[in-house]
């Protein structure tokens, strides 16, 4: 017979699974799937992770980071100048949304997110972020994959990478937009040079028939019964030739994939089919295709899928260049009873500890209003323009401590000032929260040992409870 | 930690008084140690600055010294550590006083720092004379062997000699029936059709097996089955990725590239010629013909990271050396490589080639003009693009001298419809994707770090010193590419033959020699037969270079005959069966797998070339999946699904996953299914159930079915009802007899 080692080599992945067999310790006797649980670097709280990507970027000032001064300058050029965004901005732009105080934290979020700053006891807002570039694709990239332009996975590749996944009926990694790709398509999701399989599968929420959303998931001309027949007699015949060749595990994991698959086809159906929620948890989370997507993400989490991306829509809906009043409102509207729905749900099932949230576009705005652009915004004065230069983003659950704010921007909410945290640095921190060193999560290809955070990150303590 | 500072401490008495010596190990040294290299070390260099050797201190950050030479008191180091710059060191405190007094005494001193112990692992010769792969080839003489009752020609004395000293032997060898299906996928990619599979158990012939071989190398789809093995080098695909929404992101003559590798591998285009084509085929001196302007395709079919000129030219230098001569060159980007002997500058001199290159707004035909009726059918149409264009810009004779901007913008459809015409049109003539030089070449500088607008000293555009030595000379004509492609199929180049040599192995028998293809570096593991490897590439270059001849010297081994099964000896000392003592059984690749299912249809399109074409949405195209249109930004699902290679860089060797997801498509998928239904109605002239099941078993399998098989095969169909055999031709072709080579 043949080693387990052999095993992994052979038939998981070749040359790549020399890595995983390496560096982590297989948890179980199914090495010869790449998606198999495997350990961490160290006990960590975090487990799965689910992500809300505001796509377009939402403004901070209007959401997460209060800046009054604001008011003081209304229609007013700053006393200082406007750094370099990607347009032209004039005067001061007072957030139109009011802000209050929520939780014994007493931390401020504005109207836009009422129901979601219930929570803000469990949340840690992290206000100064900061990235790169003023510009959707670069920053886009950055985000998920740690590097603007070149070819690398992304977190959620390195996750099931690290990981596997603890359900193998369902993708380990699963990317969710209504109604088409993001800006930079699937490469939000790609597995860049790790096996295919850790990819993100892209679902269009949109859609709500199960055979829609999973390629290949249902057989048109076969029951599920007969389907079994069908596999039963291929089962027979590869058993018939295994045996013929001394129980090769090439052959063996082979078969085995077929029972996963025969599997899959039910779990998956259940786990996208909300109408099996109750009344009550369906009315939590609300109307509209936002509640739908995340609820499908709570029950992917709660199955063992590792990663979930909740993408707000296809293209950049949070790119409110004009009409940021009415345009954040309605965006927010769609999707905060959810968030606050998921978190309070997420909680009740005891899941909030080991799953770690996280919210965000991948910049900001400008506190300066957007100036008039032919052919690139409507010309309303009434939007704000792209802001890396300061953001911000919120975590919950998975490790996080709860009801803090982490850094700050200037007084005017432009540019991330104090405890700054690069877009590197919340990859080091997240995969801190999973038990990850960030820096020795890595895989060599083309001679060098790559990771999610290239040469750069610090783990930011004061995220980590 | 310890032990290193003993071995540095011996060293340094050599050349150092002993009193400044015994100073810094035990003053200096360790606060560096403790309280620097964390940010300033090999793998990390805050600044670009290294304190952990003696070079790197006194050659300083990217910001120029810290330490000044002819008034050490002024030196930068001590302004930063006395927080008197705006820049403090270290960050997260300063220093105690006393070390920092320390530290100004040493410089003040002169910053007396011992010879570092080891030699700069950066010295290209000492690397050289080191390093295997950068030793020259010299033809080793094959191993005499004890006994050798089936050993056929100088790959099995190797293999044997090897399996010898761990007292094993070949695996016996396999049957003629098991030989046949391996040649086919092997050389072809399909499976071989009953007739095909009796004729050859029919010949009885000694020379029958030869025959097949060379049979099977002189056929056609040869040249796609190959062609497809370098497109995963070439990072092939048909478009250039995102650049922007709405934007035709297509590259309508890719598969001109394509199309031309396939021809070489057919016609055994010489691998030095092959290479040189691909490099420099513009060149008149290259010795190319127009047709192979098409060549230039695998420096241009790369993804265009949203038209970043630095990193297109990344991307081509990282497809240049990874391909050709298993080097890592890119990783020289921004710092010198930390394990090879590449410094930046030598990538810059390459950058430099690249960036002496650009692409013509008008792409050249090839000088395929076609013929038939499709090509005359396009004659006509551009005839009459052309006619309405000319009618236009009479009519408009005068706006056209009155409102020149007016007029240009208005006639852009009537270009645009040409373009178009000649882009899609499969009777257009085809064009090359080339690279020719710019008119006045480009003089490089170094980009410290990478960064562009941190330009350092100008380097000449000439080869690597590892591969063409310190005395090499910057290049002449133009912007070098023929030069830099005369370097590589150098017969003193130590690695191309080597690198090809490998890959062909690799297709061959299931796994390389090296184990990192892609990688010959200093940190790749030796190859598992260094002797065999050199005799191979020896061959290879005396025998002009030909890929047929390396191909058939490996399939008529013994080694590649032997049975698969796996045994028992050698399993706990060689896993990866790196000794060859069976061969390795393989599983069908997606397009194996794909092309033999169209084959089980009965539908497969036998042409070669063409157009690239929608393979994944019906109505299914029957042609063969190397001609799918790969849309390297969204890749099909069913290409991640099933290890295709990643279209977006050089893809060294395709993984190979077991997942569920693959089960799924072939128990589900509309284009299986269609198969399958396919296959079945292939034996409608039988109603005889037990025939019908022999002749289908006999058509995918290339065997009869066993009494146990035809006895299932009948139980399920009598109990599916009337899709039965059509269920039954499915499972055929999802089985593992059908997707595994043994």
């Amino acid at each position: 017979m043949l080693n387990r080692r052999m095993m992994l080599e052979r038939s998981a992945m070749g040359m790549g699974a020399l890595a995983l067999g390496t560096m982590f310790q297989s948890a179980n006797a199914s090495e010869a799937n790449p998606l198999a649980v495997r350990k961490p670097h160290f006990a960590a709280k975090a487990k799965r992770v689910i992500h809300l990507f505001m796509n377009g970027g939402p403004s901070h000032v209007d959401t997460f980071d209060p800046k009054p001064s604001l008011e003081k300058y209304a229609g007013k050029a700053l006393p200082v100048d406007n750094p370099k965004t990607e347009r032209k901005t004039g005067a001061a732009f007072p957030s139109p949304f009011k802000f209050q105080k929520y939780g014994q934290s007493g931390i401020e979020v504005s109207e836009l997110f009422a129901k979601t700053a219930q929570h803000v006891d469990d949340m840690c807002i992290i206000r100064s972020m900061h990235a790169n570039v003023p510009n959707h694709e670069p920053s886009l990239l950055l985000m998920n994959c740690g590097e603007a332009r070149l070819i690398r996975p992304s977190m959620g590749s390195w996750l099931t990478y690290g990981l596997g996944t603890e359900n193998q009926n369902l993708p380990g990694f699963i990317a969710m937009c209504p109604g088409g790709y993001p800006i930079q398509e699937s490469q939000n999701w790609q597995a860049g040079f790790l096996p295919g399989i850790y990819q993100g599968t892209y679902i269009d929420t949109n859609q709500t028939e199960v055979n829609k959303l999973i390629e290949n998931i249902r057989n048109k001309n076969l029951s599920l019964v007969k389907q079994r027949q069908q596999l039963d007699l291929l089962q027979k015949l590869n058993s018939l030739h295994v045996n013929d060749r001394s129980s090769d595990p090439i052959l063996e994991s082979r078969i085995q994939s077929f029972e996963l698959a025969y599997r899959m086809q039910m779990d998956a159906a259940d786990a996208f089919d909300v109408s099996k929620e109750s009344k009550h948890v369906l009315e939590m989370y609300g109307p509209g295709v936002q509640a739908r997507q995340i609820l499908i993400a709570r029950r992917l989490l709660e199955r063992g899928v590792r990663f979930v991306q909740v993408w707000h829509g296809a293209g950049q809906p949070w790119d409110s260049h004009d009409d940021i009043e009415i345009n954040h409102r309605r965006l927010a509207k769609e999707c905060d009873q959810a968030i606050w729905a998921l978190l309070s749900d997420l909680k009740q099932r005891g899941m909030l500890d080991d799953t770690l949230v996280i919210w965000g576009g991948e910049f900001g705005r400008t506190p300066t209003v957007e100036l008039p652009t032919p052919g690139a915004n409507a010309g309303k004065i009434n939007g704000r323009d792209h802001n890396h230069h300061g953001f911000s983003m919120w975590l919950a659950g998975g490790g996080v401590k709860g009801g803090t704010v982490v850094g700050n921007t200037d007084e005017f909410g432009f540019a991330a000032q104090e405890n700054k945290v690069h877009v590197h640095d919340l990859h080091a921190t997240m995969l801190q929260l999973l038990g990850f060193d960030h820096e020795k999560l890595t895989y060599r290809y083309a001679g060098r040992d790559f990771r999610l955070t290239d040469v750069h990150g610090r783990v930011v303590e004061d995220i980590i409870a | 930690m310890n032990s290193l500072l003993a071995c540095q401490l011996t060293l340094l008495l050599l050349n150092a008084d002993t009193a400044s010596v015994d100073f810094f190990e035990a003053k200096i040294r360790p606060v560096f140690i403790e309280h620097c290299e964390k940010c300033h070390n090999s793998s990390k260099q805050q600044g670009g600055f290294r304190i952990d050797s003696k070079d790197n201190f006194f050659k300083g950050p990217d910001s120029g010294p810290i330490f000044n030479p002819t008034k050490p008191s002024e030196s930068k180091l001590l302004k930063l550590l006395h927080y008197q710059s705006e820049l403090k060191m270290p960050p997260k405190g300063k220093l105690p006083d006393q070390v920092i007094n320390d530290i100004s005494e040493w410089i003040i001193k002169g910053a007396q720092w011992p010879a570092d112990l080891k030699k700069n692992p950066n010295s290209i010769a000492s690397t050289n004379q080191d390093h295997w792969a950068f030793k020259p080839i010299k033809k080793p003489t094959p191993p005499k062997i004890a006994q050798n009752p089936i050993a056929n020609n100088e790959i099995d004395l190797f293999i044997q000699a090897k399996l010898e000293q761990n007292k094993v032997s070949l695996s016996p060898q396999a049957d003629k029936r098991t030989l046949i299906r391996r040649l086919y996928f092997v050389l072809i990619g399909l499976p071989p059709t009953p007739q095909e599979v009796e004729s050859f158990l029919n010949d009885s012939d000694p020379q029958a097996y030869p025959k097949l071989v060379n049979r099977l190398l002189d056929s056609s789809h040869f040249g796609e089955r190959w062609a497809r093995h370098w497109l995963d080098l070439a990072r092939y695909a048909d478009n250039r990725g995102y650049i922007g929404v709405g934007v035709d992101r297509t590259y309508p003559y890719a598969y001109t590239f394509r199309d031309w590798v396939i021809q070489s591998f057919n016609n055994d285009l010489p691998y030095d010629k092959f290479l040189t084509y691909q490099i420099a085929a513009d060149n008149p001196k290259s010795g190319a013909a127009k047709s192979d302007l098409a060549a230039l395709g695998f420096f241009t079919v790369g993804r265009r990271f949203i038209n970043n000129q630095n990193d297109i030219i990344d991307d081509r230098i990282d497809v240049l050396c990874r391909t050709t001569m298993g080097l890592t060159v890119t990783c020289a980007r921004c710092h010198d490589h930390k394990y090879d002997p590449i410094p930046t500058k030598d990538y810059y001199s390459l950058y430099g080639v690249f960036a002496s290159s650009q692409e013509p707004e008008d792409l050249p035909d090839l000088g395929l003009e076609g013929s038939g009726p499709e090509a005359q059918e396009f004659q006509l149409e551009l005839a009459k693009l052309i006619k309405e264009k000319e009618k236009f810009e009479t009519d408009n004779a005068e706006i056209k001298i009155k409102e020149p901007r007016k007029f240009s913008e208005s006639i852009k459809p009537y270009d645009n419809r040409i373009k178009q015409l000649k882009s899609k049109h499969p009777g257009s003539p085809p064009k090359g994707m080339v690279l020719f030089d710019k008119p006045t070449p480009v003089e490089p500088v170094v980009f410290i770090r990478g960064n562009q607008g941190n330009r350092g000293p100008q380097v000449p555009r000439q080869f690597l010193e590892v591969v063409s030595g310190a005395n090499r000379t910057p290049f002449k004509q133009g912007s070098g590419r023929l030069e830099a492609a005369h370097a590589i199929v150098s017969d003193k180049n130590t690695l191309t033959s080597r690198v090809w040599v490998n890959r062909v192995w690799a297709h061959v028998f299931g796994n390389p020699l090296v184990k990192t293809p892609s990688d010959f570096g200093v940190r790749s593991d030796p190859p598992s037969h260094p002797e065999l490897l050199d005799f191979l590439a020896s061959n290879l270059m005396e025998d002009h270079w030909s890929t047929k001849n390396l191909i058939r010297q490996m399939l008529l081994s013994s080694t590649f005959k032997q049975t698969s099964s796996p045994r028992s000896e050698l399993q706990n000392n060689d896993p990866e069966n790196s000794l060859l003592i069976r061969m390795n059984r393989r599983r069908l690749d997606f397009e194996t797998m794909h092309d033999s299912m169209l084959a089980m249809a009965g539908t497969l399109e036998p042409g070669v070339g063409g157009r690239s074409v929608e393979m994944f949405t019906p109505p299914f195209s029957s042609k063969r999946a190397l001609y799918a249109f790969i849309d390297r930004q969204n890749l099909p699902g069913v290409l991640r699904t099933f290890d295709f290679a990643l279209p977006d860089t050089h893809s060294p060797q395709r993984f190979i996953t077991s997942v569920p997801q693959q089960a799924l498509y072939l128990l589900n998928s509309p284009f299986v299914q269609e198969q399958a239904a396919k296959f079945t109605l292939r034996f409608t002239n039988t109603d005889d159930y037990t025939e019908k099941v022999q002749a289908m078993y006999r058509v995918a399998l290339q065997r009869s079915p066993t009494k146990e098989e035809v006895t299932s095969a009948l139980e399920f169909v009598e109990a599916s009802g009337p899709d039965g055999f059509k269920q039954l031709g499915q499972v055929l072709l999802a089985s593992n007899a059908f997707q595994f080579i043994d």
